[in-house]
């Protein structure tokens, strides 16, 4: 893993494309927010806030956990 | 690239050029750091960096339009406190540091380019730090 991964994985790039293949623009003009913030939530570089994790969530109508993960170290 | 990341890249690039130009022709003795020429030197550099960062804002605001209307969003707003953060630290550290030359006589001249240099220096670190964490992610 990346020293600088941060330990939550999450789904955004499978769940945009059952979504109609929505692209990072689409999602981030949906929430709000830019498209490079998208980019570095999915990579792993950015732990987005509660309100935006939920938002994420809302848009592809499911649950924060079937978004987020947390990945406990081992 | 955001606007915002295009931004700080101007302000770096802008600010280097003409605080550059102005401090390089200084040290290098081209104007005497006493004379009128020397305000002259600074008035024109500061009219150039307000020019050029206007000019280049204009451009990157056509390249990205979404952007630059668009509020920053959580990241860009952490991004540019951590930065403003880091720059503040520098800042204070540098004005501290100014005992330094006021020891070894210099003029009041001289200590206002000192001090100068020091607020470049802050803005500097803010736009480095900006470009930094815009390319990590954040």
């Amino acid at each position: 893993m990346d020293a600088r991964r941060l330990p939550i994985a999450n789904q955004i790039r499978r769940l945009r494309f059952e979504h109609g293949e929505m692209t990072q623009s689409e999602l981030a003009e949906k929430i709000g927010m830019t498209r490079q913030t998208i980019a570095a939530i999915e990579a792993g570089k950015y732990s987005p806030s509660l309100d935006a994790a939920f938002r994420i969530a809302h848009v592809f109508g499911v649950g924060l956990d079937a978004v987020f993960q947390w990945e406990a170290e081992a | 690239m955001s606007f915002r990341e295009k931004s700080a890249w101007i302000t770096l690039v802008t600010v280097l050029v003409c605080f550059g130009i102005y401090f390089g022709s200084i040290a290098a003795g081209l104007v005497s750091p006493r004379g009128f020429d020397t305000l002259h030197l600074l008035l024109a550099c500061v009219v150039g960096l307000v020019l050029l960062q206007a000019v280049l804002t204009v451009v990157a605001a056509v390249t990205t339009p979404k952007d630059c209307r668009a509020p920053r969003d959580e990241r860009e707003t952490l991004i540019q406190l951590r930065s403003q953060s880091l720059g503040y630290s520098v800042l204070v550290m540098l004005v501290l540091a100014l005992f330094i030359p006021g020891h070894l006589g210099h003029t009041v001249i001289d200590m206002m380019n000192f001090a100068l240099l020091d607020v470049v220096l802050a803005v500097l670190t803010v736009a480095v730090a900006q470009i930094v964490m815009f390319r990590r992610g954040a």
